[in-house]
Order: C-alpha cells, then sequence, then structure tokens
C-alpha cells in the first residue's frame, strides 16, 4: 500500500513541490490525506505549486528540542494554492514581516527527528523570496 | 434522566513531589472520599486522564483499582492532551447521569519533575505532525507566540494589555494556596522577563509542575441521601468542540481566533439551560495570557481584540463584571495539564461552597480544558437549577 504523502516526499527528491488537491471541489489542502478535508471525496490529484506564497505568522523560539537549532525561527506559510504550512525559515528572523513573499526549498534534513521510512530523504524550509 | 453533583474534592498544592505517582493519587482519592462523607465502598466508577507518557507505572486505574480495593462498574482512562481530564470528568458525569454509575471517582496526577527539559520538548515535538511539522522543530510556546503575533496583528492589542491578564492572574494565585506562585508581578516584570518565543515572554508561559486532583461525583438522588457535606454542587452542563485544526489554527479560520471554544461552549451551557449572562466566575484552561482575553471574546462578553483590554480595565478581576481565573488559572497556579481540567473544577465547587478566599455568592461557574492549540475544547458547567 502507498502512504498518502508518497508523492509529494517522492517530487521534492527532484526540488519539485506537489500539492494534493481534490478532483471533486477543487480545493488543494495540505498535509496529504486519503479524504478531501473540504468535501470528504476521495478522488485526490496531485497540483504542482510553485511552492510560493506569503507570510501568515512567524516566531524565533529560543529553547529547542535536542538536534533542532537555537533559536529556531519557524513561521506559516499560506500558499497562493490555499493551504498554510509550517516551515523552518533561512532568513534572519529581523527581516521578516507578516505579508512578505516567501518561497519553499528542498533542504537536507539533519535533525534527529526519527522520519521512519522518509530517514534520509529531504525536507523543505522556506525563504524570502529575492 | 438524573442529575451529577460534585460531593466531595480533593487537591493538592502544585509544587514538587518526590513519592511516586501512585501515592499522590492515593491521598486525594483518601480525601476526596472523607470530603464525600462516603467510603472507598460506595466508588462503582473510576475515570483518569492516561497519566504522561514519561509516568513509569502503566495500567494506573487498574494499579489503583487492586491497592484500594474498588469494585467498578466502569474504569476508563483518556489521553487527548490537555482535555484529557475535560474528556474523564464528562465521561464521568455521563455515566452518572445514565444512572450506569452511582459515584464516581475522577482522578488525576502528574509529575513533570520526572522528566528532563529536553525530553519534554521531544515528547512534544511527536505530538505535531510527525511527517510535516516535527522534522522543523516547533514547540508549544512557538505556536501560541504566532496566534498572539495574529491577535495583536489583526486587532492592535496593545502589549501592556496582554500582560495584564499575567498580572490579574499572579495576584488571584498569591491568594490560593494550592498555587505554585506567591508573588505577585507587574507589567515591567511580564514585558522584562526573557523571551521564549517572540513575541512570547517567560512569565506568559505556565510553569509545568507536579500535582494531583481527586473529584467525587455521586448521581442526584444518591447524593441526596448522604449525611456528609450536603446535596454537593450540581455539574449544570457539558459540552465539547474540535474543528479541524491541529496546532496551526483551523483550516481557513484567523489564528486569531479560537472556535472550539465557542463551541464547547455553546453546548455546555445549553445543556445548562443558561445563558453567558448568567455565568458568575469563568475558570478556563488557559496557559498563556492572550488565550484568556481571547476565551472571553469567543463567549461573546467582549468584542473581538477588547479581552484583553478589558482585563486592563479590571473588568476580569475578582471585583469585576465578571472574574476570570480567581483561582489564578494556569499562569498563576503553575501547570500540570492532567491536573488542571480538575483544578478548575476544584476552584468553581469551591467558589459555589463559599470557599474561595476571593470571590463570594458564585452561583454558576463555566470551566473549560483544551488540547494543542486550543484545536479541542471541554466545557463544563457549575450550579444552576436542575
Amino acid at each position: 500500500m502507498e502512504a498518502a504523502s508518497d508523492p509529494f516526499w517522492d517530487a521534492l527528491e527532484d526540488d519539485r513541490f506537489l500539492l494534493p488537491s481534490c478532483e471533486d471541489c477543487g480545493e488543494a489542502f495540505f498535509p496529504p490525506s486519503r479524504a478531501c478535508p473540504h468535501c470528504h471525496a476521495t478522488d485526490i490529484e496531485w497540483l504542482e505549486s510553485e511552492g510560493v506564497g506569503t507570510l501568515y505568522a512567524f516566531t524565533r523560539q529560543h529553547r529547542t528540542a535536542p538536534g533542532v537549532p537555537s533559536p529556531n525561527v519557524l513561521g506559516i506559510v499560506e500558499l497562493e494554492d490555499g493551504p498554510r504550512l509550517l516551515a523552518q525559515f533561512a532568513s534572519e528572523y529581523d527581516d521578516l514581516e507578516i505579508g512578505a513573499t516567501v518561497t519553499l526549498q528542498t533542504r537536507e534534513y539533519a535533525g534527529t527527528v526519527d522520519r521512519g521510512r522518509l530517514e534520509g530523504r529531504p525536507f523543505f524550509e522556506a525563504r524570502l523570496r529575492d | 434522566m438524573t442529575d451529577a453533583r460534585v460531593t466531595g474534592l480533593a487537591t493538592l498544592p502544585n509544587g514538587t513531589y518526590d513519592v511516586p505517582e501512585r501515592d499522590l493519587a492515593g491521598e486525594v482519592l483518601l480525601e476526596a472520599i472523607d470530603d464525600a462523607g462516603c467510603t472507598l465502598s460506595d466508588v462503582d466508577g473510576l475515570y483518569m486522564p492516561k497519566p504522561r507518557p514519561w509516568t513509569d507505572q502503566g495500567f494506573f486505574t487498574t494499579l489503583l483499582e487492586h491497592q484500594f480495593g474498588l469494585e467498578l462498574a466502569e474504569s476508563v482512562e483518556t489521553y487527548t492532551g490537555g482535555t484529557s481530564g475535560g474528556h474523564a470528568f464528562q465521561h464521568a458525569v455521563g455515566d452518572v447521569r445514565d444512572g450506569s454509575v452511582e459515584r464516581a471517582v475522577v482522578l488525576a496526577v502528574e509529575r513533570n519533575s520526572t522528566i528532563e527539559t529536553d525530553d519534554y520538548l521531544e515528547y512534544i515535538l511527536s505530538i505535531f505532525d510527525r511527517e510535516f511539522q516535527s522534522p522543523a522543530g516547533p514547540t508549544i510556546p512557538g505556536v501560541y507566540a504566532m496566534s498572539l503575533q495574529r491577535y495583536r496583528y489583526e486587532y492592535d492589542v496593545d502589549r501592556e494589555d496582554i500582560a495584564s491578564v499575567v498580572v490579574k492572574n499572579r495576584e488571584n494565585a498569591a491568594a490560593n494556596p494550592d498555587a505554585l506562585f506567591d508573588d505577585p508581578v507587574t507589567e515591567t516584570d511580564v514585558l522584562e522577563s526573557r523571551v521564549v518565543a517572540d513575541p512570547l515572554r517567560l512569565y506568559e508561559c505556565p510553569a509545568p509542575c507536579d500535582g494531583a486532583a481527586a473529584i467525587v461525583i455521586t448521581r442526584g438522588d444518591v447524593a441526596d441521601d448522604h449525611d456528609g457535606t450536603g446535596d454537593g454542587v450540581r455539574v449544570g452542563g457539558t459540552g465539547a468542540h474540535h474543528p479541524s485544526s491541529h496546532l496551526l489554527g483551523v483550516r481557513g479560520r484567523s489564528l486569531a481566533a479560537f472556535p472550539a471554544i465557542a463551541g464547547a461552549a455553546e453546548r455546555a451551557l445549553g445543556d445548562a439551560d443558561l445563558g453567558v449572562a448568567e455565568l458568575d466566575v469563568l475558570e478556563p484552561y488557559t496557559p498563556f495570557p492572550h488565550t484568556e482575553a481571547m476565551l472571553t471574546e469567543e463567549l461573546g462578553l467582549f468584542e473581538h481584540g477588547e479581552g484583553a483590554a478589558a482585563c486592563a480595565r479590571g473588568q476580569t478581576a475578582t471585583d469585576g463584571a465578571i472574574p476570570v481565573s480567581p483561582s489564578g488559572g494556569c499562569i498563576g497556579r503553575g501547570h500540570p495539564p492532567m491536573v488542571t481540567p480538575l483544578l478548575n473544577y476544584a476552584a468553581a465547587v469551591r467558589q459555589i461552597r463559599g470557599e474561595s478566599p476571593v470571590v463570594d455568592d458564585v452561583g454558576t461557574v463555566l470551566t473549560t480544558s483544551e488540547h494543542g492549540h486550543i484545536d479541542g475544547v471541554t466545557a463544563t458547567v457549575f450550579g444552576g437549577d436542575a
């Protein structure tokens, strides 16, 4: 059986961002699921996303778990395609502001979270768009 | 259907304990039974938030049942983070109301002194979306920092007004002998304490600690018969709500809104046949100051964005129009999340019994519990007419 998120992680290997999208109601959503969280239809297609959005909220955590940078700059990105997601930021905290245009990018994962079947596969982060 | 009444309770002061959880549990169990004027043989239901994953003892209810020679019609352990105690309590109330249990004990115990901060932070990573969020390294203050940022951004809320919630709750806690903190703080103290996750400061974050509490819930007709502490305090209504949300807010909604609160409260008040205006006190589970302000807004007591200013004006103080967290709440009392819902219930019952040092003539209290980033909420009303 294929995991619901496999197409996302497979595409990320090629620096592409795929978002699940409902064939019934047309809404993109995140994270991947076997049913659309908007209308509960089960026919899901994958949308090629530019990985571009606006910064919805952000913080800088000063005490973090082992294997996580400290401080750790995090934000919620509202993608142009609709869904919001959490991302670590490669940009400086002081440069961030709500509403700024940001882009997702692939990066190697160097933390200590046990990612199970995804061990060794790339993760993603966000940065202010140039 | 009969009604459910709280006929006995016991709480340990929040702090640090060096005895096993089973002893803390046994202490509050016996004291609550004594307070209810009944015996262990009268108990036929035991409901607990499942002790935290770092608790050595598993099968905790089974152990207690064996240790204390209980024979039960029902025993339950729930685990949904901060609402665990709320769901355990509401499960007990449901069983008592439908008659399947006559006298339930809801019991919670937690020792945060037994876990290192690094291990706790690793546990917290596991509650986030394991595939898509945990690798980014979020913390609980981190997500609440972002809802505080959005709240201020969307409603232009004054930073000092947010801090005033901490000042109020620390002052209230100073009158509560069970609270972790007994020293008041000023807004300057709050806003000059170290940053935990920008813009949240240390004094705005709840302090983890050890604690334990037990509450006896008795079926109304049985409570009428016993000769202990009278008829008890009626559980007026219960409700819960969980929108589609996992730590980053409700899909498609602002992060400066917590609709789970309004949903749960509406159901609990409907069950109690009460309106918000008929509440005398709120004892909410609101670990961060902006969440207490936002709760008062979600209940319709103040316009959106006005809750913190209302606190700063004294409207939620013990002598205000609607006292909020007279016991000190999570921020003033300290915060063992499995126990906190029961501490809210105990505070409500004591206020209605006339035992509160800071509020009197209390007839109705609304309490809440929440988990995650206020993803899910339980609301429980105490008092009111049958």
